[in-house]
């Protein structure tokens, strides 16, 4: 099968949607003549013009608002919120108006919007160009968070997500737009809330997602050569949460590491760790391990981002601390 | 143009209803069967009245949190109203809205929100689709002057002018954001809407007080975004008898002051107006005594509504059908 990269991945899913169903428009900051900050919204104004491609200001407060209300009318707006860290800036549009307006006005609004956003540090950017807010959208009931860590999921889940009724976050981990894999050429839809087993093992779970699935892959791969043989689960969704999949191999293997890149304080590693706590205490035979970024901003020197951010190192460590038990 | 008198009736009893029913409101309110925040718009209802009569059931209509009128004026149905603000299970919102979060789709109130500034976002939205979709429904999100130093606000009318979309800023001036006046927290030249002008919208501002004053204004901005030339506002000067919410002494007012404005009333204002045209005094009062009855069915039919079952706390988190892969390729 043919091999593209991430962000062409995302791309085609776009044009295959807009070409499928006129109710699909795409609205950002440089998403149209410019075609996306890192291409991802590439040709579609050329091809569908003003109307159904929007150059924004800088205004996301605006900018999901209209999402809002034109999803509340049926239509299907895909709103490009051109780094993660600038969702401080819609924040009331995503918790008070898109996760909220289903439930409070009992069913008679949806809010069919997707929110599409660059996150993840690595890229030497610092604190406004950073940051994995994951974990600030999945306290919020209502707000569904994507988050791919493979080209072909992220098309897949990108479809899904603009067919949904629901309003979504979708998370683009910038470090992975260039990295390439097989995306069949036809739409497809992947499952929303579906995890995915990445590698099979039977002494211990990583939970990884994003750009920590590589490194928890590259560990597993290492490690097989010690004879340990580790299982890799990406949830692909964060909300909602596959938790039969993830409860079945930590049953299987009674070991956990959950590995994630925002703070490890209140990210969504501490959730799941709280999950298992809660309902899966009896199998666990170490405590669940989560391997984070240290609390602190990332900072601009690379030397000390490198140092904050989890690596492949820090997984693999972790893998053998839980091990070691 | 001026209204037909048959016209201006009908505008008086839906005044006389708005204040009745936000008197029955408040006397619930007091006696504990409405529960939380509950913020009246007694001494405002020209705006209310005289906005909605110009737009039509198809129109979308984001009112603010003192626009229980709003969602009176909308066409539905007005049991279904009041009972959601007793919370029950038979309002529009089946309880989980309340007086602050009404909404009623079918007949075009998209609902209020509790965040000033939040709803005007989406009424951006809303315009946008009329605009995307070629029809001429137009959309009028209700502000106050408080919303005036929301940033939201401001992103959404540059927006709005920019995009050219059939939109009616509706900004209900009623002199106070709680405790502090609009001159004392704002920066302007001389009123309030001048800001609207810097984004290229034009602006009116009329006596709130005057329902022929508001029809009018109202009118020429409907027309303007029904024709394409884009949104406007439009300032409606009034105040609010009572303080910020049900039992708010406000006693942040000058004394005097709400017994001026309350000889500015504007019911008073039609019922004189409406004898000058020679309608018979009995008819009016006979006006004012059925909206009362209306209002009192209302409270009946509130009173005697169960409350939502337990069950109902996890409906409606997600749309459903969750999940639409399965549509056609």
């Amino acid at each position: 099968m043919r091999k593209i990269k991430f962000s062409q991945a995302l791309n085609e899913a776009l044009h295959q949607e807009m070409e499928r169903d006129e109710d699909v428009f795409v609205l950002g900051q440089d998403v149209g003549r410019m075609g996306g900050d890192f291409g991802v919204t590439k040709g579609l104004w050329k091809k569908y013009g003003d109307r159904r491609v929007i150059d924004t200001p800088l205004s996301e407060a605006a900018m999901v608002g209209l999402s809002n209300g034109a999803a509340f009318t049926g239509l299907r707006p895909v709103v490009e919120i051109m780094f993660a860290d600038f969702i401080t800036e819609c924040f009331d549009q995503i918790v008070n108006n898109a996760a909220k307006a289903h439930y409070m006005f009992s069913g008679q609004l949806k809010a069919p919007m997707v929110l599409r956003t660059a996150n993840g540090g690595g890229f030497r950017a610092a604190y406004h160009h950073s940051q994995n807010p994951e974990a600030w959208l999945m306290n919020i009931p209502g707000i569904t968070v994507v988050a791919p860590s493979t080209p072909y999921e992220a098309k897949g889940l990108m479809i899904s997500s603009i067919r949904s009724d629901n309003p979504i976050v979708f998370f683009e981990h910038k470090m992975l737009y260039a990295t390439a894999g097989e995306v069949p050429e036809e739409p497809y839809a992947l499952e929303i809330g579906k995890a995915k087993i990445k590698r099979e093992g039977k002494d211990i779970t990583v939970i990884a997602s994003m750009k920590m699935t590589e490194y928890a892959l590259k560990a597993a791969e290492e490690l097989e050569k010690e004879g340990i043989s580790v299982e890799v689960i990406d949830p692909r969704t964060l909300v909602p949460f596959d938790k039969e999949t993830i409860y079945d191999s930590v049953a299987k293997t009674n070991r956990v590491v959950v590995a994630y890149e925002s703070p490890k304080t209140g990210g969504y590693g501490a959730e799941i760790a709280g999950m298992l706590n809660d309902e899966m205490f009896e199998f666990l035979k170490a405590p669940v391990k989560r391997v984070a970024s240290l609390d602190c901003p990332v900072a601009f020197s690379p030397k000390l981002e490198d140092h904050t951010l989890p690596n492949y190192n820090d997984v693999l460590s972790g893998i053998k601390e839980v091990l070691d038990y | 143009m001026s209204l037909s008198t048959e016209k201006l009736k009908k505008m008086y009893y839906d005044m006389n209803l708005i204040r009745r029913f936000e008197e029955k409101v408040e006397e619930h309110s007091m006696k504990g069967n409405i529960p939380g925040f509950i913020h009246l718009s007694i001494g405002q209802e020209a705006c209310q009245t005289g906005v909605m009569h110009v737009l039509k059931e198809t129109d979308y209509k984001f009112p603010d949190h003192r626009s229980h009128g709003i969602c009176l004026l909308s066409g539905g149905d007005k049991n279904r109203v009041m009972a959601e603000i007793f919370a029950k299970k038979t309002g529009i919102c089946e309880g989980k809205g309340g007086s602050m979060h009404i909404a009623d789709v079918e007949v075009g109130n998209m609902g209020n929100n509790a965040i000033e500034g939040s709803i005007v976002a989406s009424g951006l939205g809303t315009a946008y689709a009329s605009k995307y979709r070629g029809n001429d429904n137009v959309t009028a999100v209700f502000i106050g002057d408080g919303t005036c130093g929301r940033g939201e606000l401001h992103e959404s009318m540059n927006m709005a002018a920019s995009l050219k979309v059939p939109l009616i800023y509706v900004l209900v001036n009623n002199g106070y954001a709680i405790s502090t006046k609009a001159e004392q927290a704002h920066s302007y030249p001389e009123h309030l809407s001048d800001r609207a002008k810097g984004y290229e919208i034009p602006a009116e501002v009329v006596d709130g007080n005057d329902v022929e004053k508001v029809y009018s204004a109202m009118e020429k901005a409907v027309k303007r975004a029904r024709n394409g030339e884009g949104p406007s506002m439009i300032e409606l000067l009034t105040y609010r008898w009572q303080g910020h919410f049900s039992g708010d002494p406000a006693s942040y007012r000058p004394e005097g002051e709400v017994e001026k404005w309350k000889e500015k009333c504007p019911i008073k204002r039609l019922n004189e107006k409406l004898q000058s045209e020679g309608i018979d005094k009995e008819e009016l009062i006979k006006l004012e005594e059925d909206a009362l009855k209306e209002v009192e069915a209302m409270v009946e039919f509130s009173l005697e509504s169960p409350e939502p079952d337990f069950e109902d706390a996890m409906k409606y988190i997600y749309a459903e059908p969750y999940d639409n892969r399965e549509e056609a390729n």
